[in-house]
């Protein structure tokens, strides 16, 4: 004891240095997101390192649940496969159906998830040498999980949509009536879609999907249901709460979307 | 003691409060700006306890990222030059690294200069690393830490050669 004692005042003046360095670098993360999008790319190699062992254990004991939803994930792509089998290639048109050839994805697998903090991140395993680059889009079995922020070699971070700086276009699968979807740090399943005018019929149950005008998401990759509709005293725009259709508590595999038109979209909005 | 720290603490307020105001705003050659602040920590007696200056240190430093909104760059840069004086004094001011009042009296001037231009240089070098905090912004790093050293350096020698002949 008295040797620990001794050894901490002994180093006093660099043990204070370094809490207050320490205390500053997390002031800058909090202060601007550049700062903390650059210490995040740091820390992200190390809990990648530090996550994965402990990951492959917890999948391990995970299989069979993945292997159900492995089941219930293939038999809905073969029902799609099915349908559009069916159906004459004017009507898929018609019907404003996602167009696969503009996206493609790489499957992944989440290492790390939070969904306790103002600003969740989740990491996955896969990083610039299996193609992956930022803003790529991530989807779930059922629906949308966020967005790639930082990648290094082997891994990437993904910022949650249950993340208070992210903003999703969603529109209403019945109409084309467009919102913005936001993360309130409420519950891990539940959004808030704004701007949407009182106009528009609302009901409680309607199923909210990507609007498809961001380069991050195709349209219409179900995101939710409305759970709950208020009509404001003032100002023209409900207030809608929204229950998301994926666990975002529970995640194990997800799909990156890549977009291939993405450089001459933006090419296009940057234009003057 | 007491009336050294009450002297103290309002030149740290009135440089401060300068810092904020107006060397903040000088923009020469559109990018350089002196730090005169920097005099707090160059001039603190360097006889006393080093725990209670790396404090101090921090404080000055953080407080004037508040009042300047920069994201912790100055407090960064103010705690690791208020870590590393110590070794900084002794290599520049050699046997008198301790003596109170060093940087006016009792040096030689070439001792002095070299202390005023590692403190400055070294604060500089943290402070746009932080500030930018990219290797792709090198050159620019590079750049802002040579102007702006140069310009406190020549601003706070001439403020200290102020002080020296009030005393």
């Amino acid at each position: 004891m008295q040797w620990v004692l001794n050894a901490l005042f002994r180093y006093r003046n660099f043990l204070l240095f370094f809490l207050l360095f320490s205390f500053s670098l997390a002031f800058s993360g909090i202060q601007s997101s550049y700062h903390q999008s650059k210490l995040s790319k740091g820390s992200l190699f190390i809990s990648g390192l530090i996550h994965e062992p402990f990951d492959v254990l917890y999948s391990y004991l995970n299989l069979s649940e993945i292997n159900k939803n492995l089941v219930l994930e293939n038999n809905k792509l073969k029902n799609l496969v099915l349908e559009k089998a069916e159906q004459p290639e004017s009507l898929a048109k018609e019907k404003n159906m996602v167009e696969p050839s503009r996206y493609w994805s790489i499957p992944a697998k989440v290492i790390r998830n939070s969904f306790t903090q103002k600003r969740n991140i989740i990491i996955i395993d896969k990083g610039s040498r299996d193609d992956i680059i930022q803003e790529m889009g991530v989807i779930g079995t059922s629906g949308i999980i966020g967005i790639v922020n930082q990648v290094s070699l082997g891994y990437a971070s993904v910022l949650s949509i249950l993340n208070q700086d992210v903003k999703i276009n969603a529109k209403f699968k019945k109409s084309n009536v467009f919102g913005s979807l936001s993360w309130t740090n409420g519950m891990p399943n539940e959004m808030r879609l704004d701007d949407i005018s009182i106009i528009n019929p609302v009901k409680i149950g309607d199923t909210i999907v990507t609007g498809g005008m961001s380069t991050y998401f195709p349209e219409g990759i179900a995101i939710g249901t409305v759970a709950q509709v208020e009509l404001p005293e003032t100002g023209g725009y409900y207030q809608i709460m929204v229950t998301l259709i994926n666990n975002m508590t529970d995640l194990d595999h997800v799909y990156l979307l890549g977009n291939k038109d993405k450089d001459e979209l933006l090419q296009l909005i940057d234009q003057p | 003691m007491i009336q050294y720290y009450s002297r103290f603490l309002g030149f740290a307020f009135v440089l401060l409060l300068l810092q904020m105001w107006v060397f903040d705003h000088i923009n020469l050659f559109g990018f350089s700006n002196p730090f005169l602040y920097l005099l707090l920590l160059i001039t603190y007696r360097l006889d006393l306890n080093q725990f209670t200056f790396i404090f101090v240190g921090f404080v000055i430093g953080f407080t004037l990222d508040l009042l300047t909104h920069t994201a912790g760059a100055h407090a960064i840069a103010c705690v690791t030059i208020a870590f590393l004086r110590p070794i900084i004094a002794r290599f520049a001011l050699g046997v008198n690294y301790d003596q109170p009042n060093a940087i006016y009296n009792g040096t030689l001037w070439t001792n002095r200069i070299l202390y005023l231009f590692l403190m400055i240089f070294i604060h500089q070098l943290i402070f746009s690393s932080v500030a930018y905090f990219s290797f792709s912004h090198l050159w620019k790093i590079t750049k802002l830490t040579l102007a702006n050293s140069l310009f406190t350096f020549v601003l706070i020698t001439a403020t200290i050669n102020l002080l020296q002949r009030k005393k």
